[in-house]
């Protein structure tokens, strides 16, 4: 148990240090150590969680927002942490178990890069903030 | 969720995904939507001679937002500005067979394809005033 736990966080740090370094404005939500070893929730900005999931379909992920739901709210915990709506709307949470392999963690820092890029290529908001625009202050029309 | 092969294929291969320079001449941008929400919306449109010549989009949001913004800007290419006043979100859901809770996607494609007409139209008729 000890020994898997100690693998779990080892396997769980490198993940999070290797996509939070190659990706600009991504953030760690919860607390950085006093967390499931197998639990990992990182808010991407400018990207929104359910294309992540989309482009990541062979990986088992969950997105913090709750698309699907009829009221297109995202996660109340990531909001209850004090995570602001918008990133709360980009999060991802990969859950690590005891039968992950090294490859896979690899695989998925490599997957994750890919389609954060990929996505922000494609999104308004991420050409808008490159263009030194403060998203805060465009009066957004709310639907 | 499951996605239509279409919403899957536009997500993976999107059409003419870019921006154009919003003081272009004839360049229409609409953009809709908000980051509180979910998603955000920009569609752009070339106009020569009252034809769509070109058009483009980027779209922060879920796939069949991506998908819906994708093919509206298929559509409006070589669409004089007449016709494309006529699309309306439900071709968009049929074509790519939405489900309920997705609809709200392709209302605001049409919502984003009126913004960028309403945009051209303005920039058009504001070069009049100044020709004058």
């Amino acid at each position: 148990m000890a020994k898997d736990t100690a693998r779990l966080i080892a396997m769980r740090d490198r993940l999070e240090a290797s996509i939070m370094k190659a990706l600009e404005e991504s953030y760690l939500n919860g607390h950085p150590t006093n967390r499931l070893p197998g639990n990992l929730n990182i808010s991407f900005a400018y990207v929104e969680g359910e294309s992540l999931l989309m482009g990541m379909k062979d990986i088992a992920l969950s997105s913090g927002s709750a698309c699907t739901s009829a009221t297109l709210e995202p996660s109340y915990v990531l909001r209850a942490l004090g995570v602001g709506t918008e990133l709360a709307h980009s999060s991802i949470r990969f859950g690590l178990g005891r039968f992950n392999t090294d490859d896979e963690i690899d695989y998925t820092i490599k997957k994750v890069i890919e389609v954060v890029t990929k996505l922000r290529e494609m999104s308004p908001l991420y050409e808008m903030a490159k263009e030194g625009v403060d998203l805060k202050s465009v009066q957004w029309a709310a639907h | 969720m499951a996605y239509s092969d279409k919403v899957v294929d536009h997500f993976n291969n999107p059409r003419n995904m870019g921006s154009f320079k919003k003081d272009e001449e004839g360049v229409g941008t609409g953009m809709v939507g908000a980051p509180e929400c979910g998603d955000v919306m920009k569609l752009q449109i070339k106009v020569q001679n009252d034809t769509i010549v070109d058009a483009k989009f980027k779209t922060f949001g879920c796939g069949s937002a991506i998908a819906s913004s994708s093919l509206a800007t298929e559509w409006l290419k070589g669409k004089t500005i007449e016709e494309a006043q006529k699309i309306k979100n439900t071709d968009i859901v049929q074509e790519l067979n939405l489900p309920p809770v997705k609809i709200h996607c392709s209302v605001l494609a049409e919502d984003a394809i009126k913004a960028a007409l309403a945009d051209y139209q303005k920039k058009a008729d504001g070069a009049l005033v100044d020709a004058k």
